[in-house]
């Protein structure tokens, strides 16, 4: 199957004031279409640098990142936003939905930003997604509204709204209760399979490793190695 | 692009909502974009309201729409608000008929009005003067007398004057005695004492008529002087030609006497330099306690101007009492006895006693000053009819005088109380020529003849003025029964006062500048310093001036045009004042705003990274979030910008409408009557929306680039 992320000896240093702080020290990952990966690691180990490179909302120091066949290094500020409009969905740790803006505007509003729908269309695309996410009746409602699980299938619902080839996750349930989280990972779980949408995604948690594909551990900026739930729960000696 | 408009929409969406959701930032913001909308819109028509009711002002009283000159002249034209400090050097137009005539092919040219702007300081009727000429005359009137029957009459006119100068005496000597209690003895000259001492002594009246000239000669020497009761008092004239005048400046209309007939000498005063200037001050005053008490509802009791007034009348009693004769002093004693119920006997205190006035018995006062006191009085020391004697050096240098009836006075409708509008008098444009030193016709030929007379051919201008003026001007001979007036345009120099009896010359002369009348050509073929011009279009200013120049090179004159508000000098500049005063308000009120408003977006920007992090993140590029900032200071600016323009707008509505009223004199000038009735301009609203949205474009200048800085990573930070 075809690598939709392709990173290569990325190495990502952080300067603060004249100290140089490596976030990540030269990682190679391949993610093909249609995965399911979460990316573990203990805190500070280099997770959420390593999806900024993937999301492309940062480049890599080094090495290279390609995202859609797209190296990363190679694109403008300009290209790589348009990259992230067309090509990744982002779901975030505290759900960052639009205040001011209903459910329904939250979900149109990458849409409203790509300009190749009209509003019939959107509406529809919307609607749809809303369904699945199983907020229909919550289109109208804003955000503060809901609750956190209800938010981030909102976020969820906005991050393939546009049918992307790749979501990004960073701790999507960092800031739900664990049966929550589970049904977040449970219906990320199903877009998958049924959309056929690559999704990488972040987590400390067993049980949010569990639902996974395959398991990418890192630690201090290393990959160190990928390996399926069970093995990755078998090593911390926790049920999967 | 259907697409785009939805961008748009989106837009403006997270732009309303965001205005909404953050309520005391749109507040203040607004608020601030409120109020200055309301202040471009109302200040800037409130003063457009005051230019082009004051342009009325200024073209309907003098200027016209624009004002000719010659352009060689050192100094620039101001026919308005020029103070004492001399005439500014000016070129003549020497001949008035060619530069209408070149004016008059200019297409919007309707009319143009000859002129010449000068002053003179003039000494008006000092009483004691007068009523020694008028004893003078009467003594010798009595020596003239040929039947028993004219003695006997001159005897009793002799008396009367005696009697009053012997009161103005005593007036004096009252004085004297009141100078010694305040003053240290030695600054007053013992002989000054003395020779007052003697003027009021029996014996002196007694010995009067033994040697009457001796004794006149005494009193006008050694007495008058010390009397000097008599102000210097400034005319700004313009000489022109009066027919074109009134036909071009149609708010003129004379309100007492009559205008002043085609082609003959004469001065029309304006009504308010007549009031202000020319009336006796007790009676002035009166006047102005009526006004503010009646008209602009003060009272004697609060307001100072008035209760200085009132002291100003008690105190200055003077001024009525050298006017009173022996019969009018007994007759003002009765009267005021009666009206006071008092016992008082001396006519000075009695009228002190009168003019305290408060404001329950003021009126009363002041209708019985009018009905009982003032027809003994005059009321003005120049009457219409009398002859003004005006001197002037002229610009050679040389004393000129000319003599100028009085016809009546004028006022311009609406500006009746305007000081600016009523400082300037009217003369002919012959006496105005001669005064300021040009030939007329009349002078060139009285040349000639004295030229022919000397045999001399060698007498050049300027010798020919010296022989034909110098000699004029120091034996200026004197009117009887129309008083003259003496002016001269030099401040400082004292007026020859002598030689007041009437000569044959002096009758002569006064005969002549009231029945000698110039032919037409004579004021129109003459030397001018200005003209005004009428258009047809005002509006057409700028390139009537244009053409007026143009025209002026083709036919060989150095014509300048000047537009209204140049030739109105300082008050014309005044506008400008006011102008810049509002905009330098305005500029530091928005440089308030523009602060204010930054620092409110600048927070409120920052409140917002995280949200625009994550639209950075979902692939909002900088401009859509440039866009919606822009859209949110825009909406901001548009929505309060217009409600404080539309509330601007309603107020110059609602109040032109009703109209301000004008306060004091000089906004009855720039109000051209009494109430501004402000109007709306509709450059106003758009320099409202200008200015609002360029302040909004500003202030979001700082936080739009904050904004732009935001990183998509900043969405996933948590905050702390
Ligand atoms: N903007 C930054 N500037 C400087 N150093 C940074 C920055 N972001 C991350 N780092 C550093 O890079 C390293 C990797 O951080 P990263 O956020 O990728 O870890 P993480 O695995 O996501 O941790 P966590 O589980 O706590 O979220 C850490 O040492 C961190 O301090
Ligand atoms: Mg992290």
């Amino acid at each position: 199957m075809k690598a939709i992320v392709s990173v290569r000896e990325a190495v990502k240093n952080y300067i603060l004031g004249n100290v140089v702080v490596p976030a990540l020290r030269g990682v190679t990952l391949d993610v093909v279409e249609g995965d399911f990966l979460a990316i573990a690691g203990p805190s500070g180990s280099g997770k959420t640098t390593l999806l900024n490179l993937i999301g492309c909302v940062d480049t890599p120091t080094s090495g290279t990142v390609e995202v859609a066949g797209k190296d990363t290094r190679q694109l403008s500020e300009r290209e790589l936003t348009d990259l992230r409009l067309h090509t990744i969905g982002f779901i975030f740790q505290s759900f960052n939905l639009v205040s001011v803006l209903t459910v329904f505007q939250n979900i149109e509003l990458p849409l409203l930003l790509q300009r190749k729908l009209n509003g019939p269309e959107r509406a529809q695309r919307v609607a749809a997604l809303l369904e699945r996410v199983g907020l229909r009746e919550y289109g109208a409602h804003r955000p503060s509204e809901l609750s956190g699980g209800q938010r981030q299938r909102v976020a969820i619902a906005r991050a393939l709204v546009t049918r992307p080839q790749l979501v990004l996750a960073d701790e999507p349930t960092a800031n739900l209760d664990s049966v929550t989280g589970a049904h977040i990972l449970d219906l990320m779980r199903e877009l998958n399979r049924t959309e056929k949408t690559t999704f990488i995604f972040s987590t400390h948690d067993q049980s949010v490793m569990a639902h996974a594909n395959a398991v990418v551990r890192l630690a201090d900026g290393k990959l160190v190695d990928r390996v399926t739930p069970a093995q990755a729960a078998a090593e911390t000696g926790l049920p999967a | 692009m259907r697409a785009w408009l939805a961008t748009l929409g989106v837009v403006a969406q997270i732009a309303f909502r965001n205005l909404f959701a953050s309520r005391l930032k749109t507040i203040i913001v607004g608020g601030i974009i409120f109020f200055g909308g309301l202040l471009v819109v109302a200040g800037n028509s409130l003063l457009d309201s005051v230019v082009a009711s004051m342009s009325r002002s200024v073209i309907g009283s003098v200027a016209g729409h624009i004002q000719v000159y010659n352009a060689k002249s050192k100094d620039t034209l101001e026919v308005m608000g020029r103070m004492m400090m001399g005439d500014p050097d000016l070129s003549q137009l020497d001949d008035f008929a060619k530069v209408r005539a070149s004016l008059l092919k200019v297409e919007n040219v309707k009319s143009v009005v000859p002129m010449g702007i000068s002053g003179a300081l003039v000494t008006s009727g000092n009483t004691i003067d007068l009523a020694l000429e008028k004893l003078r005359n009467a003594v010798n009137a009595r020596r003239d007398a040929k039947t028993d029957g004219e003695r006997a009459q001159a005897e009793l006119q002799v008396a009367s004057e005696k009697g009053h100068v012997r009161q103005i005496v005593s007036v004096l000597q009252g004085d004297l005695k009141n100078a010694k209690a305040v003053l240290d003895e030695r600054t007053i000259d013992p002989a000054d004492g003395a020779a007052v001492n003697r003027a009021a002594s029996d014996a002196f009246w007694q010995d009067f008529d033994k040697e009457p000239f001796e004794a006149l000669e005494f009193l006008e020497n050694r007495i008058a002087s010390q009397a000097a009761d008599a102000d210097l008092l400034f005319l700004n004239y313009i000489g022109t030609d009066f027919q074109a005048f009134q036909k071009s400046f149609d708010r003129m209309k004379i309100v007492e006497g009559t205008m002043v007939p085609a082609g003959k000498r004469g001065f029309l005063f304006a009504k308010h330099v007549y009031e202000e200037q020319l009336k006796l001050k007790a009676a002035r005053r009166l006047d102005q306690i009526k006004e503010g008490t009646e008209n602009e509802g003060e009272t004697i009791a609060t307001d100072p101007d008035l209760k200085r007034m009132v002291r100003e009348n008690v105190s200055q009693v003077r001024e009525i009492l050298l006017q009173l004769d022996a019969a009018k002093t007994v007759d003002f004693r009765a009267k005021l006895q009666r009206e006071l119920a008092s016992q008082e006997t001396d006519v000075g205190k009695l009228l002190a006693a009168f003019f305290q006035t408060d404001d329950h018995n003021f009126r009363g006062r002041h209708d019985f000053f009018y009905k009982e006191l003032a027809p003994s009085l005059e009321l003005y020391r120049v009457r219409i009819g009398d002859v003004l004697t005006i001197k002037a050096f002229t610009r050679s240098g040389y004393v000129q005088s000319v003599n100028v009836p009085v016809y009546g006075t004028f006022e311009f409708q609406g500006l009746e109380k305007s000081t600016l509008a009523g400082a300037l008098n009217l003369m002919d444009m012959v006496s105005f020529r001669e005064l300021y030193g040009f030939m007329s016709g009349e002078k060139l030929a009285e040349i000639q003849a004295l030229q022919k007379a000397a045999g001399a051919h060698d007498v050049s201008r300027e010798n020919a003025e010296a022989e034909l003026f110098g000699s004029k001007a120091t034996d200026a001979p004197a009117a009887k029964a129309p008083r003259r007036i003496e002016a001269t345009t030099t401040p400082g120099v004292a007026p020859v006062m002598h030689d007041l009896g009437e000569s044959l010359g002096g009758k002569l002369q006064r005969e002549e500048a009231r029945s000698r009348v110039f032919p037409s050509d004579e004021v129109e073929r003459g030397v001018v310093l200005n003209a005004a011009v009428i258009l047809k279009n005002p509006k057409k200013i700028k390139e009537t001036i244009v053409a007026i120049e143009a025209q002026g090179k083709q036919d060989g004159l150095t014509l300048k045009a000047i537009d209204w508000q140049a030739a109105a000098g300082l008050i014309g500049q005044f506008v400008n004042v006011i102008r810049i005063v509002l905009y330098v308000a305005i500029l530091i009120i928005f440089l308030i705003a523009l602060v204010i408003i930054n620092n409110a977006l600048v927070m409120a920007t920052l409140e917002r990274v995280k949200e625009i992090g994550t639209l950075r993140a979902i692939g909002a590029q900088r401009r859509f979030i440039l866009a919606m900032l822009v859209v949110e200071s825009i909406v901001v600016g548009f929505i309060f910008g217009g409600l404080g323009a539309g509330l601007g707008v309603l107020l110059v509505t609602v109040v032109g409408k009703i109209g301000i009223p004008a306060k004091s004199d000089v906004w009855f000038f720039f109000f051209s009557g009494p109430r501004l009735y402000p109007f709306i301009g509709t450059s106003n609203i758009v320099a409202a929306f200008a200015i609002v949205l360029l302040v909004s474009a500003f202030s979001s200048f700082y936080p739009a680039w904050i904004a732009m800085r935001v990183t998509p990573r900043q969405a996933m930070q948590e905050e702390e």
